[in-house]
């Protein structure tokens, strides 16, 4: 009690020196959530303006009498001759360990009813990415349980990997598994106590979304016990243009308090097309002119400024890292058009989500062909490395030689050996949604399938082989996984292990 | 109304040589009015509004609001206007209000500039600080 007592005292000694200058400014015009406000001489760019009532807006237009500035939350009680003021600061949201298992908006208000974010630190959204001095090349990976993406298209922590397709091809599925397997691994990691174990915290950024889509997401998330690892900000299409702009910066800067104090987080950007949208509403009602596709000109450069913030900083910044997932929708498979070719080339690599792939039942729909990782491959661990090294070409290979065949009636033997095998290929790749296999896993399945003993299975039962195999060896052979899990590689000790397991399993399946 | 580029151009051409001696000259704005009233250039009207836009801004700056919550003694009045003057320079015009809201103390305002020594800011200022504990 003392101690608030002492508080309050200095605060009031603190305020005798009382006189506060500040800045002001009449609104003239106001609409479509944006106010012109004459004066404010002295505004900064992205300043925040108090308005009367506690309401605040950022000024983005600095004109010579004039500025424009968007309006933050209830936008209805501003008018006309109202006065405001700078405030000297920039937008900030909490940041820290208190907002994991939040559901948040762009200011970083909780929405999920579980009462006030306790929060001890605040970020300014908008802040200068890492410089190339203090970035680390990428070589931790990020595990993302899909195994077609564990094993063609790697990502690593601190990489920027898209995720691209049309609608309704699992893009936001790709994401949200993705999760669902840090959570996994974040929670055997910190049950067996290991010492250099990096856990991987998540942010899913929710932009210009159906309501009831973030809330499946939510519920999903929630089901699979990964909400603890785990902040949602959310500017669904019911918020105003302005927040859905400002929340992946929010979303960002939450991140990032992560990487600044070592440690690992993965945010998901859902989506930047969309995103795209709410910044063109924005500017449009700035009057700012506009370039291709009607979006502004700096586009390109608030995307950029976005994704660079994503990084691994060396070990004398601490060593952490932060990984983005973007999202972008294409119409009819289009990545040509505007905001697709602008994201590609920011990212280190796309994972492409194919419409036609997806109503053939290969699900995840990822095209092998059109998907590409940059920088992940130097974090692939070993093992997988291994097993998984040719399996990208041959999938390419079977993709080509599949449409071939179609046409022509006689194929060679190698051809057919191919197509076989390339098939069964297939068949290992499809994966339920929501259920991340453990790398381990992955690398005995793919060692099987390596060394034949697919070959015999026929190609509808793959997924049942594959299935039972993993059954077998999660109850039966834990032993040998947990040294693939340690070793990180297929040694002749794992390797002779492993044969002696599926050979075993191989009298079992029938 | 959106101003074109030439039309703000003009205006602000006009504005700047309205001045004599780094002040804003009567007889100046009076035949810059005249002039483009009887030469009627196009867009004339709106080219005037944004005249007469920097022109009371300008004025706005050289002005002062002076609130206090109950009226200031003659004596008072003539300190704060001297201290004032002596900071901005002797063309400064001030206002004296009185606003029982501030309940003590002190608010001016120039140009954009206010400052705030008010009983009503510290209190609001003080509530704000109780709430971040
Ligand atoms: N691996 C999968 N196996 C089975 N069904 C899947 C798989 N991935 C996605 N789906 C289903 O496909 C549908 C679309 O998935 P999702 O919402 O992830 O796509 P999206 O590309 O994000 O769509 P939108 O364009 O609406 O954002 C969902 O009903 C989802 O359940
Ligand atoms: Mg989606």
């Amino acid at each position: 009690m003392s101690t608030i007592l002492q508080e309050l005292e200095t605060k009031i000694a603190g305020l005798k020196t009382a006189t506060t200058k500040s800045n002001t400014g009449i609104v003239r015009e106001v609409g479509d959530g944006v106010a012109k406000i004459e004066g404010l001489s002295d505004v900064m760019l992205n300043e925040m303006i108090e308005f009367p009532n506690g309401e605040y807006g950022l000024a983005l237009n600095l004109e010579e009498s004039e500025v424009g500035c968007i309006l933050l939350g209830d936008t209805a009680s501003v008018s006309e001759g109202d006065e405001v003021k700078t405030t000297g600061r920039l937008l900030q949201v909490p940041v820290g360990k208190a907002l994991l298992g939040r559901v948040v908006n762009t200011l970083g208000e909780p929405i999920d009813g579980k009462g006030p974010v306790k929060n001890e630190v605040s970020y300014p959204i908008e802040k200068i990415a890492p410089g190339i001095i203090k970035r680390r090349s990428v070589s931790q990976p990020v595990q993302t349980g899909i195994m077609a993406v564990d094993a063609m298209i790697p990502i690593g922590r601190g990489q920027r990997e898209l995720i691209i397709g049309d609608r309704a091809t699992g893009k936001t599925t790709i994401a949200i598994d993705t999760i669902i397997s840090q959570a996994r691994l974040n929670k055997v990691g910190e049950e067996s106590g290991a010492k250099d174990f990096r856990p991987l915290y998540c942010i899913y950024v929710g932009i210009g979304q159906k309501n009831s889509n973030i809330a499946r997401s939510i519920a999903i998330l929630e089901a699979a016990g990964a909400m603890k690892y785990t902040t949602i900000v959310s500017a669904p299409a019911s918020d105003s243009a302005t927040n859905q702009y400002l929340a992946p910066f929010a979303g960002a800067a939450m991140g990032e308090w992560f990487m600044d104090h070592g440690m690992d987080a993965l945010i998901v950007y859902d989506d930047l097309s969309k995103h795209a949208v709410a910044y063109r509403q924005v500017s449009l009602v700035l009057k700012r002119p506009s370039g291709r596709e009607a979006y502004p000109g700096d586009v390109f450069y608030l995307h950029s400024r976005l994704l660079e913030r994503s990084a691994r900083v060396n070990e004398q910044a601490g060593g952490g890292s932060l990984t983005a997932l973007p999202i972008v929708e294409t119409q009819a498979g289009d990545v040509s058009a505007y905001i697709p070719t602008n994201v590609i080339s920011i990212t280190d690599g796309q994972i492409y989500l194919e419409t036609d792939l997806f109503y053939q039942g290969i699900r995840p729909a990822i095209s092998v062909g059109l998907s590409v990782s940059r920088v992940g491959s130097a974090a692939q661990i070993k093992a997988i490395k291994q097993v998984a090294g040719k399996v990208k070409l041959d999938l390419a290979q079977f993709r080509e030689l599949a449409a071939f065949a179609q046409f022509g009636s006689d194929l060679d033997a190698k051809t057919k050996a191919q197509l076989d095998r390339g098939g069964r290929i297939v068949e290992l790749f499809k994966q339920p949604q929501y259920s991340p296999i453990p790398v381990e896993q992955q690398v005995a399945v793919l060692w099987a399938m390596q060394n034949g003993y697919l070959d015999e299975v026929p190609t509808d039962r793959v997924k049942e082989y594959q299935n039972k195999l993993q059954d077998y060896l999660g109850t039966r052979k834990e032993g040998v996984l947990a040294k693939i899990r340690e070793k990180k590689q297929v040694d002749k000790e794992v390797e002779e292990e492993l044969k002696a397991a599926v050979n075993d399993f191989k009298t079992t399946f029938r | 109304m959106k101003l074109n580029k030439d039309s703000r151009k003009l205006s602000r051409q006009l504005f700047q040589s309205s001045f004599a001696d780094g002040k804003l000259d009567n007889t100046r704005i009076a035949a810059v009015v005249e002039s483009i009233l009887s030469a009627k250039p196009r867009h004339y009207l709106a080219i005037l509004k944004d005249y007469h836009r920097l022109i009371r801004l300008e004025v706005e700056k050289r002005h002062a609001i002076i609130e206090s919550a109950a009226a200031l003694s003659a004596e008072t009045s003539r300190a704060v206007e001297n201290d004032l003057k002596s900071k901005y320079g002797g063309d400064l015009t001030t206002d004296f209000r009185v606003n029982a809201d501030l309940i003590g103390g002190l608010r001016i305002k120039i140009g954009n500039d206010v400052w705030d020594g008010s009983v009503r800011n510290r209190l609001a200022r003080l509530s704000e600080e109780i709430n971040h504990v």
